[in-house]
């Protein structure tokens, strides 16, 4: 009687020691992110594009994600997005809640070796971008620099406006001057792009890089266009912009005044920017299946005709590129000769 | 011209427009009494809800709207409790605050409030008179003509001294050196950054103006043990007297207000300093100086007007050529764009009554949050004969609340906290506050653009007509009250002379 009470006992036992297996299917059906609040952190202030692009998915992706999340965003603007970055790599736990929405040029920080960088840009797990944003270069239609020949010939060179080192106005001239020899004089310590503009209508400076998106989505480049103020002499993309026929790609100046091997280099390292456009990730080690979940449903997203409404109503563009394609070309990156990241850290203004 | 003047009028007022004024003005209301949390940042918040909004003029009401109130009812937060409601409101607290103290807090609101109403007007016409001189206005002011007039705000430092100028000058290089902290934009070098990420760009203005303003004097409600006024509470009469004030010194209102226009027109000045220079202006005009700062009416309805006039010149560049004259500004850009509208010479030409919508709706907001405050004015001034110590927590929560918006940053607190610490001492050892804040502020765009003015022109820059008078006038404003002064002790000295 004893020992089939024991018995009893151990079959009971053992049921209750197996049971978690037995109900570990049933648990994998109940989703991960059921119940969950996934955090989007954006490098930038609120009302910001980065933001906007941020707050858009934070919208659209809950649908297509099982289990069907809250996405919130957080804003934790400072140091170009650096901050944000860091933060994702080094505190947000890697368990799929945390998204970090980082500038697309923070590999340049990571290649000249800034100590701040607290991140490899290789190991984020990447969800993809919305969109790709190529630049290009305006030029007052009245300044003698009517193409990039002018500018390369011309005794003085013209004077381009940027914020600082770390903005697109400042490298792309730069990158320019060290792939196809033209000389710009980049002015800088302007606060924001606007103010820019501005100083080009007063005639302070007569150029700025910028990216295309914005070219065409606002005054007062509208009024610009139509008066035919500015011309773009140069855009960065790797076709001809429809919107744009007349102005010579990098790779079309390239080929013209046969620009070295080292100098080709530097230009994809650094125009790989515009590929990663507006990218996401998540911290690395993140578990293999959370991030396929997030790819998917970001995929999904980008072709949503709602969100694609939403976003077109919201004036932002979506070109997107998959997670897999940025994770390829993060590795890329990277993995650089000495010599072209010795060539970056010139461009940058870096000994 | 008339017509799309008064079809604006309308528009403002047609339904469902005014709903949606009425909806922005309440946001605003609160927004602007939360020290901290900003019309900059609450616009950002807010920029969604616009997007279902069809018509430009009804987004307009509502996100204009909301702005035009801020600075109105953050200046009762800056007198009520000397914590600034917003950053423009900083400094309101000099004179506003101790009034308060003095159980005055009724006739400074009430001062505060009308001298808003008439600020927001004169810029709201500003606007409208400026439309077609618009395009030449903006272009006039170079990066070099801006050098000039940063180091003009610098030169004010004199003035917002007090008793001690020595004191006054060191704290206002104490704030220009503050302003070096960050990434250089030329070399992009790290200066005193200490390797945090955060001092990277710099000192945010609002956890160091309300750490330096607010802690000192909740510290100091919190030693005084009493309520806020240290007088017993009588029946608060002097909200009439306050807006009778506005009056007695309407021509003082009125330069000041033109004195907001002016820093609104011009790119990234803006409200936070113009305040300080209408500050500056109406102390300097007092007869006897000695009493800056110890509660003078003047000071309150200096940069009470001042910092709502700017509304109106900051939209001026954003309507003359799309290009945004301030964070706000680019924001309502956006918004703009979403209704479909373009700013910019294009505007001006086919939706002129939009543009003039505009100027009605800060009028017209400006006027009804005014309504509402003096409907309620007289419970707002009474919270300060609340027994401090209940007052306290719930207003160290909204300071902390309020500079921690800046950044979302747990830096943010204890940028707050430093400046706090250094304010209560500035305080205890009579150092002015102001020329600090000053400092931090110009410090920065002084830099830029001198870098920018001599890299674009070299040294030629200097001979500039534009630059020269511009010096010249800088060189009257600090010369005139020490003549002023002079002349009016010769006359008055000159009896005892022949005697």
């Amino acid at each position: 009687m004893v020992q089939r009470n024991v018995l009893k006992g151990l079959f009971f036992l053992g049921i209750c020691l197996f049971s978690p297996l037995t109900l570990s299917p049933v648990l994998a059906q109940e989703p991960f992110y059921k119940g969950k609040t996934v955090t989007i952190v954006v490098g930038t202030k609120a009302g910001d594009v980065y933001d906007l692009y941020a707050r858009l998915m934070a919208q659209h992706m809950p649908k297509y994600i099982p289990g069907n999340p809250n996405i919130i965003v957080q804003n934790m603007p400072g140091a170009a997005s650096l901050i944000t970055a860091n933060h994702v790599n080094n505190v947000a736990k890697p368990d799929g809640l945390t998204i970090g929405a980082i500038y697309n040029a923070l590999y340049f920080d990571q290649l000249i070796g800034r100590t701040e960088v607290k991140f490899d840009w290789s190991k984020f797990g990447w969800i993809g971008s919305p969109v790709t944003s190529n630049h290009l270069l305006y030029m007052r239609a009245d300044s003698p620099y009517k193409t990039m020949d002018d500018v390369r010939k011309a005794s003085e060179p013209p004077k381009c406006g940027a914020t600082g080192t770390t903005s697109t106005a400042y490298w792309v001239p730069k990158l320019l001057e060290d792939v196809i020899g033209t000389k710009f004089n980049v002015v800088m310590g302007y606060q924001a792009g606007q103010d820019i503009d501005l100083a080009v209508e007063r005639g302070e400076v007569v150029c700025r890089a910028f990216t295309i998106t914005a070219f065409f989505a606002r005054e007062p480049f509208h009024t610009w266009r139509k008066n035919a103020f500015v011309r773009v002499i140069f855009q960065t993309g790797k076709k001809r912009d429809p919107k744009l026929p007349d102005a010579p790609t990098i790779h079309e100046l390239m080929n013209r005044y046969k620009a070295t091997e080292g100098g080709r280099r530097l230009a994809t390292l650094s125009l790989a920017a515009g590929d990663f456009g507006r990218p996401y990730v998540v911290p690395p080690g993140t578990p293999a299946d959370r991030l396929k979940i997030l790819r998917e449903a970001f995929a999904k997203v980008v072709n949503s005709p709602d969100a694609k409404g939403d976003a077109e109503k919201k004036k932002l563009q979506i070109d997107p590129t998959s997670g897999e394609e940025l994770e390829t070309l993060a590795k890329e990156v990277i993995s650089q000769p000495p010599e072209t990241v010795q060539r970056m850290k010139k461009m940058l203004g870096k000994k | 011209m008339l017509d799309p003047f008064i079809s604006g009028f309308w528009q403002v007022l047609a339904w469902p427009a005014f709903g949606y004024l009425l909806i922005g003005i309440t946001v605003g209301f609160f927004v602007g009494l939360l020290p901290g949390l900003g019309g900059l940042a609450t616009l950002a918040l807010m920029l969604p809800f616009s997007y279902t909004i069809k018509q430009p003029v009804e987004a307009f009401c509502f996100l204009l709207g909301m702005l035009a109130v801020t600075g109105t009812t953050g200046d009762i937060t800056s007198i009520l409790f000397g914590i600034p409601g917003e950053g423009s409101s900083a400094a309101l607290i000099l004179d506003g605050y101790p009034m308060s103290k003095k159980g005055e807090a009724g006739r400074a609101l009430g001062a505060a409030i009308t001298s808003s109403v008439v600020g927001a007007t004169i810029g709201a016409f500003s606007l409208a008179i400026s439309i077609p001189i618009m395009r030449p206005l903006v272009l006039l002011f170079g990066s070099p003509e801006l050098f000039i007039i940063a180091i003009m705000g610098i030169t004010f430092i004199g003035t917002l001294s007090g008793p001690s100028l020595v004191k006054g000058l060191l704290a206002g290089g104490i704030g220009l050196m503050l302003a070096a902290i960050g990434v250089d934009p030329q070399t992009g070098a790290l200066r005193y950054t200490f390797g945090s990420l955060y001092l990277w760009d710099r000192l945010d203005i609002i956890p160091v103006t309300v750490g330096l303003f607010a802690i000192p004097e909740i510290v100091d409600l919190a030693v005084r043990g009493t309520s806020i006024s240290e007088k017993p509470k009588e029946k608060l009469t002097g909200v009439m007297e306050g807006v009778k004030d506005t009056f007695r010194h309407f021509w003082l209102v009125m330069r000041c207000s033109l004195i907001g226009v002016y820093f609104g027109v011009l790119p990234v000045l803006g409200a936070n300093v113009a305040q300080w220079m209408a500050y500056g202006h109406a102390v300097q005009g007092l007869k006897d100086r000695t009493q800056a700062g110890k509660g003078v009416i003047e000071g309150v309805l200096g940069p009470g007007a001042a910092n709502n006039s700017t509304r109106g010149g900051d939209l001026i560049p954003t309507v003359a050529f799309g290009i945004p004259g301030s964070g706000a500004m680019a924001l309502l850009l956006g918004a703009l764009l979403i209704v479909g509208l373009q700013p910019g010479p294009e505007m001006l030409k086919t939706r002129l009554d939009v543009t003039f919508a505009m100027v009605w709706i800060l009028i017209i907001a400006n006027l009804i949050v005014a309504a509402v405050c003096f409907l309620i004015l007289n419970q707002l001034a009474a919270l300060t004969f609340i027994r401090g110590g209940l007052l306290i927590p719930f207003l160290l929560l909204l300071v902390f609340i309020g500079s921690f918006t800046a950044n979302n940053s747990l830096n943010d607190l204890v940028v707050t906290l430093i400046f706090g610490v250094m304010g209560y001492y500035m305080v205890l050892q009579g150092w002015p506050r102001p020329p600090l804040i000053l400092g931090l502020i110009l410090g920065k765009i002084a830099e830029n653009y001198l870098w920018i003015s001599t890299a674009a022109y070299g040294a030629k820059w200097l001979v500039f007509p534009s630059v020269i008078s511009l010096i010249v006038l800088t060189v009257v404003i600090i010369a005139y009250p020490t003549i002023k002064e002079r002349r009016g002790k010769a006359k008055y000295e000159r009896p005892d002379d022949v005697m």
